[in-house]
């Protein structure tokens, strides 16, 4: 298992966009993904619960990977966070 | 006005709106229990259909291909993403197994949390994603229906807000469906007051009126028509000056009702600092969800004859099940059980056979399931097995003597020693208290509050059975006075019979639920309320307000003859006056 915390630092924070693109990049590995935030665990696999974490820009999430391709999911969602899930700003 | 029908007002509000003519299995989403070995099959049935789902949206986006309009994309990608999302599959699915029901119905439920949760939010954006959860879920519904997947597209209009939904009958599904979709108002030819529909209307708060005759013959479709709760009244074809008074008096409602909420977060203390505790009546799941959304200390009465509506007799597992449900979402406060209370003017249906000349007074409450020991046993039995997951009191309704408390206390004990022989875990403290609901048992309050771990007061029947007067006959009801002195000096021999014997005393009942007769109890010394959540922020509201002291003094004045008040409602006009708060 490891962890990282990534600081959000999209205009929007989790919001629609950055969502889905967070949940489809930790839907095309095998591990399980989960993101904390606030006290809140949420399977970051799940639309609705990475929704319902509400993490402004400016949030330390914390993100936990567990199985066999771990390193490269947590690679993946780090370089989207990163790259502010592709948006202007 | 064209046409006036009249029925029975469940809720009080006000809707207006145009008719839709709900056709049976229109909206219809089955529901039933499996059989244990039905369970993987049925689990299997739900993923093949959130898996069709998926692929249907899948299909459309790859035919959008990459020129397609980001914003059809995206909708389409939420959807798609929703269809896997694991909080929604997998949580069914634990649904399915954990109280074995079929996919549809456990969907429609998690679907309901679901939602609640966005609505929690308070988020405009998030209040979108719970529409696109809702169409998402039809999608799956259809699916289960074997019905190949069109985009949305039922039949019933998808918002329902200025929609007057009138049907035969409506069951739960239905409702929460209906809910959902923000229906105005219902209207419903069939049931009762204590249906399941009318119980969720209440809870939900849609104004309803249930039991009007040959409204589906009398209403046409999409005529305008206003549901005044109320008075119990349909108004179809109204002119516009008729419109427009209504307009008036729902948003009027509306903004109060708003303008109370902000009272619910502050500590239960009046203002010359007397503590007061605020519980909730509550029979079905989302009426506990209310309940803990209005911040109450608990649920002061879990009324369980809904449990027999649908089944002459429920086992012992369904109901265990709906008492955990209800003690899990409590997180904690405790859950006041009442067992069941059958008879009377409450489901005569169970005891067709029990029937006797005057059922007010003839085999009910205790002595019903005092009778039928089988039917008591499995109440019981439940009872004490949820009482693991929570804190959780027995209420025995309907006592008249010490003997029958007696009785059940032994009934219960046996239930708790061979449940403990059989191995099972339950709490060993577990309260048992009493209803005082009877002349009789209000008399002998000092005797059965030795006996007794806590009371609670049924103001209803007690009013009817010390006044001698049946509230439903048009004849004597200008009787009904829950202010009559006979009445008060009950509720102040109660109460002193619990403080002297250290137990506490709740009073739920109309009284408890009126901001008007809150004071006045109040004034008694009763200070748990048990209600319904919609009533509980504006009876907290006059209690926040309210001097004790004040109260305490201008009841007792009364009722030794000391006081100038001409009769019990000025009485509750000068604890109300609002002049005199400060």
């Amino acid at each position: 298992m490891i962890e990282r915390t990534l600081t959000l630092s999209n205009r929007l924070g989790l919001h629609a966009r950055a969502a889905s693109k967070l949940v489809r990049t930790a839907d095309r590995f095998e591990a399980e993904v989960w993101l904390e935030h606030d006290g809140r665990r949420v399977n970051a696999k799940s639309i609705m619960g990475v929704l319902l974490l509400a993490a402004p820009c400016g949030t330390e999430l914390l993100v936990v990977c567990e199985g066999p391709d771990e390193d490269q999911a947590m690679e993946a969602l780090a370089s989207l966070v990163d790259a502010r899930f592709g948006e202007d700003q | 006005m064209s046409l006036a029908l009249t029925g029975l007002g469940v809720t009080s509000g006000i809707a207006i709106g145009r008719v839709h003519r709900l056709t049976p299995g229109e909206l219809s989403i089955p529901e039933y229990h499996l059989d244990h070995d039905a369970v993987a099959a049925e689990i299997e049935r739900l993923r093949q259909a959130f898996g069709r789902g998926e692929h249907f949206f899948q299909r459309l986006l790859d035919r959008l291909g990459a020129g397609g309009a980001e914003t059809a994309r995206e909708l389409l990608e939420a959807h798609r993403l929703i269809l896997r999302d694991p909080l929604l599959i997998e949580a069914t699915e634990e649904r399915i197994r954990s109280e074995r029901i079929n996919a549809e119905w456990a969907l429609v439920q998690q679907s309901e949390q679901l939602q609640n949760e966005f609505r929690r939010m308070a988020d405009d954006y998030l209040a979108l994603r719970r529409e696109d959860l809702e169409q998402a879920t039809s999608l799956v519904q259809r699916e289960l229906a074997d019905q190949p997947g069109t985009l949305i597209g039922s039949e019933v209009p998808h918002q329902l807000a200025d929609t007057i939904v009138v049907a035969e009958e409506l069951g739960p599904a239905e409702m929460t469906v209906l809910a959902q979709r923000k229906v105005a108002g219902l209207i419903t030819e069939h049931g009762g007051p204590w249906s399941h529909a009318a119980i969720l209307a209440r809870s939900l708060e849609i104004p309803m009126l249930v039991g009007v005759h040959n409204a589906l013959d009398l209403l046409g479709e999409s005529e305008p028509i206003i549901l005044d709760g109320h008075y119990g009244a349909v108004l179809a074809g109204p002119d516009d000056s008729l419109l427009g008074h209504y307009r008036d008096k729902r948003e009027a409602w509306q903004r109060r009702r708003l303008d109370l909420r902000r009272y619910l977060g502050r500590p239960s203390r009046t203002v010359d600092d007397h503590a007061f505790t605020l519980l909730g009546n509550a029979d079905l799941g989302p009426e506990f969800q209310r309940c803990l959304e209005s911040g109450v200390d608990g649920v002061g009465l879990m009324r369980t004859e809904y449990l027999y509506l649908d089944h002459s007799q429920p086992d012992e597992d369904s109901q265990y099940r709906a008492y955990r449900a209800a003690v899990e979402i409590m997180q904690g406060r405790p859950v006041t059980i009442r067992t069941l209370d059958a008879g009377g003017d409450k489901l005569p249906t169970i005891l067709a056979f029990a029937q006797g000349p005057n059922p007010a007074l003839g085999l009910r409450g205790l002595r019903l399931s005092l009778a039928m020991k089988d039917l008591f046993r499995q109440q019981i039995r439940a009872i004490l097995r949820a009482s693991v997951h929570g804190p959780v009191e027995i209420l025995l309704p309907m006592l008249t003597s010490i003997e029958e408390v007696r009785q059940a206390r032994s009934f219960i004990n046996a239930c708790r020693e061979d449940l403990r022989a059989e191995g099972e875990k339950i709490d060993p403290e577990l309260p048992v208290g009493g209803m005082i609901e009877t002349p009789a048992a209000a008399l002998i309050a000092d005797q059965l509050a030795a006996e007794l771990d806590f009371f609670s007061i049924g103001t209803n029947d007690l009013i009817q059975y010390v006044l001698a007067i049946d509230r439903s006959d048009e004849l004597v009801n200008y009787l009904y006075d829950p202010t009559h002195p006979a009445m008060l000096m009950l509720l102040r021999r109660i109460q002193q019979a619990g403080r002297r014997h250290n137990i506490s005393v709740t009073v739920c009942g109309e009284l408890a639920g009126n901001e008007q007769t809150a004071r006045l109890l109040l004034g008694l010394g009763l200070d748990r309320l048990s209600m319904p959540p919609a009533a509980l922020p504006a009876v907290k509201r006059s209690l926040l307000e309210a001097d004790s002291r004040r109260c305490r003094a201008e009841v007792e004045a009364y009722l030794d003859g000391r006081s100038d008040h001409a009769d019990g409602l000025a009485l509750l006009k000068s604890l109300n006056d609002p002049s005199r708060d400060d």
